[in-house]
């Protein structure tokens, strides 16, 4: 009874749950691809592990076999242990350079090739813009330059 | 212990000592000698034992029987089935002795053999006696010489390998002590290493002698092609079917053994080539006066005595296979005396009292091929007689030079020394005993081998005069009984086989031709006129050395003097068989009836040759007086005052420089070979550095230059690599969409 009538629901619904699944795949590859923060990289690589999940949700629900969903369980759990893990890793590479940024790590790269550089800020050429300067009102604090770039507690 | 478990220890005894000196030599120290001195005499006793043994089971005087004792210690190498015999071919014959299945497949077999026969006992005792005196006068010859222990070793390990060589019964393992033998030539050659000459004069031993080992290599080779054997002896396989050995009794005793013609010859001419590179004759011999740069004692022992008899050893042992082929016979004969003549002339102008010596012993050694080439019985036990003796006396000759050159503190050129007589009492006597029978003078051992090995050439130039009933000379085939009764023939079979049914190959036929009266009567001038030559060098070296005034070089120090008795002893001893060993061996004939019982030498084809023993007064006059003269013209142009320095060179005009330089041959041959050999072999190596190398660096070069474009890739930043995994992904999810 229940299967046939699934069935006949079945296939929109396979359809829509597998655009969605790819959906978030590729949204997760294009973060992946493009995005520099270890933060955003890793949560994009989660929206990946996502999107194959909801595939996989999909598809078992299509074939009536609960296989997939128990292996989507599967998947969250060690989803769950490997953000454990790999937010250690990011905690670490953090407190090394003081920076969350992809690109400093790229000391394995071949000997004889240049850094890669992000794009030079265009050098200011005009004169300064005056600004009004307003009336002391008392000492300002010391700034920790590579604390004000940078958060160093998360 | 029977006979032939005593020619055991001939070779193991001195094989013994010099592994005892390899191991202990540098723990005994200066007493390093012990081991090769009491090895090689106590193998010197056993081989004079078997003279005795072999010579009584010969039964002696005019009909000896063949004596042929063989020890097989273990097979080397056996392989079944390895040679089938065609019909009608040589391995097939001889006759009925073989038994029904004469064409069956009979097996290779390697059989570490050894034998016992007259030639073999007579080889075993000059090895063995020179090699003892020249052990021991080395111990004070070589005494404080850092290499002391490594030259007994390397002399008993000589004595090992030649008395290997002559006692083995197999042609392989001849071929593998003739290596031996060479082995060790080179590295005593070589034995002061330091010294370039040295280093140079072995690589040229070696590499000279490799041209006549590939001879012998070949020449073996196409014996196991003819022969399907390469035993020496007949061998009972199991069957109880005998195998005919290549000198066995079996094909002695039949007429159509062994193989003539083409084949023949050419296996006869490889032996010859063989022989000619050990023996240092005519085209091979430029390594052997170079090869005087070896301590004096191993130039005695291996490079006059004993070594370089190797190859009238094999050519005599080789006896029957030579008779069956006359045209090799005669270039056995003519390359000797050519060689005889051409090393006498050399060393009429040497100035090096070895040089002079090393080119007598290759003249010498150029009678004996002479000799052997008559293919008479007289004329095979000529050439070892005169093997013998002079084993004896140049052996002589060369521990008097070593004891010249020990005391003039290794100086040898004879113009810059003089009048030694005074200095060195015992070494100039001894030395003119050696020189008295070089020369070939009347009761001294050289003039009665040279005398027999004249009478065998002259034998062939003039037959009449020796043999009046030459008509019927191929009448009769005597069976080996009949040794005794004369047989008037000197003609080779193998000619008045060819005259009745003329032999098909063109190339031994050309050989044959050269079988001549006249050319062995010009073969018998060349070799008088070297026997005046002979003596002209000898008293040369003689007079220059030993007569006129005192000098001395500045070199000689405080060696000044006369030589230790270690070293003077053995120059007594050897002049004892120097004077006595030739009218004792030929006034009784022992000699040559003792020879006549080694089965090569009893084939038909060798006994119907047998002469009478004749002295010949005519030729014993001729060749006296030859050696007369050359001594007169020795004594006109060095003795007393003028021994200092090349007197009758001067008459010589411009064949001086042309004697000098040794005929220019070394220099023909730097110009022919070495020069050649050079340039293929720097086109070889700019072949291989520009062409092989290249491919091999070129298959170097790809990765790297692969590299260079892949490595810049490797950008360090996880982005490009996760786009570099994502279209990899992409790619073969195309490819699977493609082929789906």
């Amino acid at each position: 009874m229940l299967p046939t009538l699934l069935a006949a629901a079945a296939l929109p619904l396979l359809q829509n749950g597998l655009f969605v699944g790819a959906i978030l795949f590729s949204l997760g590859m294009v973060g992946i691809l493009t995005r520099r923060n270890l933060i955003v990289m890793f949560l994009s690589a989660e929206l990946m592990l996502q999107g194959i999940s909801v595939s996989l949700v999909a598809w078992s629900r299509y074939h009536g076999d609960f296989g997939g969903q128990v292996l989507v369980i599967f998947v969250l759990s060690v989803a769950a242990c490997e953000a454990a893990v790999a937010l250690v890793f990011v905690l670490q590479a953090f407190t090394r350079t003081g920076r969350l940024d992809a690109a400093a790590w790229q000391s394995l790269r071949e000997a004889s090739l240049p850094r890669s550089v992000d794009h030079e800020i265009p050098a200011f050429d005009g004169a300064m813009p005056s600004f009004p300067r307003l009336t002391q009102a008392g000492h300002s604090p010391a700034t920790d330059e590579a604390a004000a770039s940078q958060r160093d507690h998360v | 212990m029977s006979p032939s478990q005593l020619l055991i220890l001939v070779p193991l005894l001195p094989l013994l000592a010099a592994l005892v000196t390899v191991i202990a030599g540098r723990r005994l120290g200066s007493r390093a000698h012990l081991p090769a001195i009491f090895g090689i005499a106590a193998a010197a006793i056993v081989a004079v034992s078997l003279v005795i043994t072999t010579a009584r089971s010969s039964g002696g005087g005019e009909n000896p029987r063949p004596v042929d004792m063989v020890t097989t210690l273990w097979e080397w190498a056996t392989v079944a089935d390895a040679y089938e015999p065609e019909a009608g071919s040589p391995a097939a014959v001889p006759g009925t002795a073989i038994g029904a299945d004469a064409h069956a497949a009979r097996p290779l077999s390697i059989a570490v053999a050894l034998r016992l026969d007259p030639l073999t006992a007579t080889m075993l005792v000059i090895i063995t006696g020179v090699g003892l005196l020249v052990a021991v006068y080395s111990i004070g010859y070589m005494h404080d010489d850092p290499g002391y222990p490594r030259f007994f070793a390397l002399v008993a390990m000589f004595v090992f390998s030649m008395s290997m060589l002559v006692a083995a019964s197999n042609f392989l393992l001849v071929y593998v002590f003739w290596e031996a033998v060479g082995a060790c030539s080179y590295l005593l050659i070589g034995f002061w290493f330091c010294k370039p000459e040295a280093a140079r004069a072995a690589k040229k031993a070696f590499l000279v002698n490799r041209v006549g080992d590939f001879g012998l290599a070949i020449g073996v080779f196409l014996l196991w092609l003819t022969y399907g054997t390469l035993d020496f002896h007949d061998t009972l396989s199991p069957d109880g079917t005998i195998l005919p050995g290549i000198l066995g009794q079996t094909r002695l005793a039949d007429v159509s053994g062994y193989v003539g013609g083409l084949v023949g010859t050419a296996i006869c001419l490889l032996l010859l080539l063989a022989a000619c590179g050990k023996s240092a004759q005519l085209p091979l011999h430029v390594w052997l006066p170079d090869a005087m740069e070896g301590p004096t004692p191993a130039s005695a022992l291996i490079h006059a005595a004993t070594m370089v008899t190797a190859g009238i050893y094999l050519i005599a042992r080789c006896a029957p296979l030579y008779m069956a082929c006359p045209g090799a016979l005669v270039m056995v004969s003519i390359i000797g005396t050519t060689t005889a003549l051409v090393a006498a002339l050399i060393g009429t102008v040497q100035n090096d009292l070895k040089r002079v010596l090393a080119y007598s012993t290759i003249s010498q050694l150029g009678y004996m091929f002479a000799s052997l080439g008559t293919g008479t019985l007289l004329g095979f036990t000529a050439a070892i007689f005169h093997l013998l003796t002079h084993a004896f006396f140049k052996a002589l000759l060369f521990l008097g030079a070593g004891s010249v050159m020990h005391s003039m503190g290794g100086v040898i050129d004879m113009r810059r020394f003089g009048g030694l007589r005074k200095l060195m009492p015992i070494t100039a006597a001894t030395f003119l005993v050696g020189s008295l029978a070089l020369a070939g003078i009347a009761p001294f051992a050289g003039f009665f081998s040279k005398d027999e090995i004249l009478a065998s050439l002259h034998s062939k130039g003039w037959p009449d005069a020796h043999h009046a009933a030459t008509g019927e000379h191929h009448a009769l085939l005597p069976t080996p009984g009949l040794t005794g009764q004369t047989i008037h023939d000197v003609g080779y079979r193998g000619v008045s086989a060819q005259s009745d049914h003329a032999l098909s190959s063109s190339a031994a036929t050309g050989l044959d031709a050269l079988n001549q009266p006249f050319v062995w009567q010009l073969l018998f001038w060349m070799a008088l006129i070297t026997a005046g030559l002979t003596a002209f060098y000898t008293f040369r070296a003689v007079f220059m050395t030993f007569t006129g005034p005192l000098r001395v070089p500045e070199e000689a120090g405080h060696h000044a003097h006369e030589s230790p008795p270690v070293m003077t002893l053995p120059l007594l001893i050897l002049a004892v068989p120097a004077t006595l060993a030739g009218l004792a061996l030929f006034s009784t004939e022992s000699l040559s009836h003792f020879l006549a019982a080694t089965p090569s030498f009893t084939a038909p084809s060798v006994l119907e040759t047998a002469t009478p023993a004749v002295f010949h007064w005519d030729l014993a006059i001729q060749g006296t007086l030859a050696a007369a003269l050359g001594i007169v013209l020795a004594a006109v142009g060095h003795l007393g005052r003028r021994s200092d320095g090349p007197q009758m060179e001067r008459w010589l005009g411009p064949f001086r420089p042309f004697l000098e330089h040794r005929m220019f041959i070394d220099q023909l041959y730097v110009g022919l070979i070495v020069k050649p050999l050079e340039a293929i072999a720097f086109l070889a190596a700019m072949f291989d550095r520009a062409f092989i190398d290249g491919i091999v660096r070129g298959v170097a070069w790809l990765p790297v230059a692969t590299g260079a474009v892949v490595r810049r890739l490797q950008s360090g930043l996880v982005q490009r690599y996760a786009l570099a995994g994502v279209i990899g992904v992409l790619a073969i999810i195309v490819i699977l969409a493609w082929r789906l």
